[in-house]
C-alpha cells in the first residue's frame, strides 16, 4: 500500500467518522428531544408516528439527493442528511421505552411530589435509558453505512473508494472502502454496547423490573 | 383533621362518589372499605389530588386543600401503594430519601432520616441501606415503601391496599408493625383495603362505602354491634359477634324438625311414626301444636293394648325449656336431669325443638370455631 493511498483512505475514515459522530450526536439530541415531547403528547404522536414512519421509507440516497438539489454540495448538506436519519430509531425508541415505564412508578413518583421534569430526569428516563441506548446503537450501524453516501455528492469519506471502485470496476478499491466502513460500524456499535451496559440502572441488571 | 365537605365526582354520566362527608381525628387510624367499584381508592386519591373533584372540599388542619400547591401537597402526605412502586434504580437509601431530596433537606439530615426509620422497622442499615429494590422480598420492599412514605414526616399518610400483594404471613407481620408504627409516631392513616379482617385489625374508625356513597363511619365495635346495613354485615361476615356465650339461648342449641305426633292419635300410628322416624319417643301435642307430653314406645308395649289413643300413656316428666332460657342453665338442666333431651318451647307452648347432648356439642362446636 503506498503512502498516498494509505494517507487518503485514513482521511477518508476520518471524515467518515466525524460524519457519523456528528450526526449520531444531533439526531440522538433530537431523538431524545421529540421523544420525550411525543411520549407526553400521546394524541399528537398517534398522527405523527405513522407520518414518520411513511418518511423513513424514502431511501437515504433520495433525501441526499432533493438536499443537495436545496442546499448545493456542501458537508452541511450530509451532515443534515444523516442527522435527520439518525433521528428516527432514537425517537421511536425513547418513546417506546417511556410508555413502557411501569404505571407503578409513574404514580409512585407523582404521589412522592416530583413536579414533570422531577418524574422524567430521576424515574422515567433512567428506567427507559437501556431502550433509549438501543435506539441509539441502531441510529449508529445504520448512519455509518449511510455516510457512504456522502461521497454521492462529492464529500468525502469511505464512499469515495466504493464508488470510484464500482465506476471504475476495481474490486480492491470497493474492499478498501467497504472493510474499513464495516469495522468502523462494529466498533462503534461495540462502543454503544458498553455504553448500554453502563446505562442499565443497577438495580435492574439482574431481575429485570424489581418487582 | 382530614374532612370531606360534600364531596361528588362522575365520569361522564356515572357516579363515582356522592355527596360524600366525613371527617378524620388527628392521630386515628381511618379505614376505608367497601365493595370493588365503591370509590374507595378514588377517595384516596382526591388527598393528594391526583384525581379532582367535581364538587366539594377537602380540608387538611383546616385548610382546603384545592387551595395548595398540588406538588408541595404530595411532598406532604405520604402515600403507599399495593404495587409498592419503589423505584427499581434507586437504592433503598435513595427511595427512602426521595421526598427529602425533593424538600432539599441536608445531606445528613437525609442521612439521619434513612438511619432512624431503617432502624424504626428492625433492618440493618449497613445491611438494607444500598441494595436495591429487586434484592429484597415483597415484605422488605413494602417496609421500605412505607418508610418512604413516612420519611420527610408528614403529618397524613395514604396507604392504598399496601398489604394486599402480599403472601398472608408477611401482610399480618407487616399490619402489626403498621399498627405500631402509627401508635408512636401518631400518625393520621387514610387506608384502603377490602378486607375486613384487616379493617377490624387496624382501624380507630372504619370508612364503609357503597356505590360512591358513605353507608356507616364508626369504630370496629360500634359497626360490629351495629352494622348500618345488610351489606356491611356481609362483610362482617364470620366476624360479626362472637356474641358472649352469656347471650345464648336455648334456641342457638337446640335442634329443629323434631318428630311431634297429635294427642288423639292412635297406638298403631304412633308406633309406625316412631319406626319411620327411628326414634323410640314422640312428642305429643294438641291442635294447636302446643306441647302436652310425650309419649314413649316401653309404654307403649307396656300397656298399649289397653288403649287405643296415646293419650293416657302421654308423661310430662321430661324437662321443657323456654326457647329465650340462657343456655348454660339448659346445659346444666339437661346434665343433672339425667334426660337424653330437653324440650324447648316458644312463648305460646308450641314446640320449637329439642337440646340433645348433640345438638349442643355442635352449637359449641360451631360457636367456637365457625
Amino acid at each position: 500500500m503506498n503512502e498516498t493511498l494509505f494517507s487518503s483512505l485514513l482521511r477518508a475514515i476520518g471524515v467518515h467518522l466525524v460524519y457519523t459522530v456528528v450526526s449520531v450526536s444531533f439526531g440522538f439530541l433530537m431523538g431524545l428531544l421529540l421523544g420525550v415531547l411525543l411520549s407526553h403528547l400521546p394524541r399528537l404522536s398517534k398522527v405523527i408516528f405513522p407520518i414518520l414512519s411513511i418518511f423513513n421509507t424514502v431511501p437515504g440516497i433520495v433525501f441526499i439527493g432533493l438536499l443537495f438539489l436545496w442546499l448545493n454540495a456542501r458537508p452541511a448538506t450530509v451532515l443534515i442528511a444523516l442527522s435527520i436519519y439518525a433521528t428516527f430509531p432514537v425517537l421511536k425508541n425513547t418513546y417506546a421505552g417511556l410508555m413502557a415505564v411501569d404505571q407503578q412508578y409513574k404514580e409512585a413518583a407523582r404521589g412522592c411530589g416530583m413536579d414533570h421534569w422531577q418524574r422524567l430526569s430521576m424515574v422515567e428516563l433512567p428506567l427507559a435509558m437501556p431502550t433509549i441506548i438501543g435506539g441509539l446503537r441502531i441510529s449508529t450501524v445504520y448512519t455509518v453505512s449511510w455516510a457512504v453516501l456522502a461521497a454521492m455528492i462529492g464529500q468525502g469519506g469511505l464512499g469515495d473508494f466504493i464508488y470510484q471502485g464500482v465506476s471504475s470496476n476495481n474490486n480492491t478499491l470497493i474492499l478498501q472502502g467497504a472493510i474499513p466502513a464495516a469495522v468502523l460500524a462494529f466498533l462503534l456499535g461495540s462502543l454503544v454496547d458498553a455504553l448500554q451496559r453502563r446505562a442499565m440502572p443497577r438495580g435492574m441488571r439482574k431481575a429485570g423490573d424489581g418487582q | 383533621m382530614l374532612r370531606f365537605d360534600h364531596i361528588t365526582l362522575h365520569y361522564g354520566s356515572q357516579t363515582i362518589l356522592d355527596d360524600l362527608s366525613f371527617e378524620i381525628g388527628e392521630g386515628q387510624f381511618a379505614v376505608v372499605i367497601g365493595p370493588s367499584g365503591c370509590g374507595k381508592t378514588t377517595t384516596l386519591k382526591l388527598v393528594n389530588r391526583l384525581i379532582q373533584p367535581d364538587s366539594g372540599h377537602i380540608y387538611l388542619n383546616g385548610q382546603d386543600i384545592a387551595e395548595v400547591d398540588r406538588v408541595s401537597l404530595r411532598r406532604h402526605t405520604g402515600y403507599v401503594i399495593q404495587q409498592i412502586g419503589l423505584f427499581p434504580n434507586m437504592t433503598v437509601h435513595q427511595n427512602i430519601s426521595v421526598v427529602p431530596k425533593l424538600l432539599k433537606y441536608s445531606k445528613e439530615e437525609q442521612d439521619r432520616i434513612v438511619h432512624e426509620l431503617l432502624e424504626l422497622v428492625g433492618m440493618p442499615y449497613d445491611q438494607y441501606a444500598f441494595k436495591y429494590p429487586s434484592q429484597m422480598s415483597g415484605g422488605q420492599q413494602q417496609r421500605v415503601g412505607i418508610l418512604r412514605a413516612l420519611a420527610a414526616s408528614p403529618p397524613v399518610v395514604l396507604m392504598d391496599e399496601p398489604f394486599s400483594a402480599l403472601d398472608p404471613m408477611t401482610r399480618r407481620t407487616l399490619q402489626q408493625e403498621m399498627k405500631s408504627l402509627q401508635q408512636r409516631l401518631n400518625k393520621t392513616i387514610l387506608f384502603v383495603t377490602h378486607d375486613m379482617e384487616e379493617a377490624l385489625e387496624l382501624a380507630d374508625i372504619i370508612i364503609f362505602l357503597d356505590h360512591g356513597k358513605l353507608v356507616q363511619a364508626a369504630s370496629p365495635e360500634e359497626m360490629l354491634e351495629h352494622p348500618a346495613s345488610g351489606l356491611i354485615q356481609d362483610f362482617l361476615g364470620k366476624h360479626q359477634p362472637a356474641r358472649s356465650s352469656a347471650d345464648l339461648t336455648a334456641a342457638d342449641f337446640m335442634r329443629t324438625g323434631v318428630s311431634t305426633i297429635p294427642i288423639d292419635h292412635g297406638i298403631k300410628e304412633s308406633i309406625s311414626k316412631m319406626q319411620r322416624r327411628g326414634v323410640d319417643t314422640l312428642i305429643v301435642v294438641d291442635h294447636q301444636g302446643r306441647y302436652q307430653g310425650t309419649v314413649s314406645i316401653a309404654d307403649i308395649r307396656l300397656t298399649g293394648h289397653v288403649v287405643n289413643t296415646i293419650e293416657p300413656l302421654i308423661r310430662c316428666s321430661t324437662p321443657v325449656v323456654e326457647a329465650g332460657a340462657n343456655a348454660k342453665d339448659c346445659f346444666d338442666e339437661l346434665i343433672s336431669s339425667g334426660f337424653p333431651y330437653l324440650i324447648v318451647l316458644n312463648p305460646d307452648r308450641t314446640i320449637a325443638g329439642i337440646i340433645t347432648k348433640t345438638s349442643m356439642a355442635s352449637a359449641m362446636a360451631e360457636h367456637l370455631w365457625g
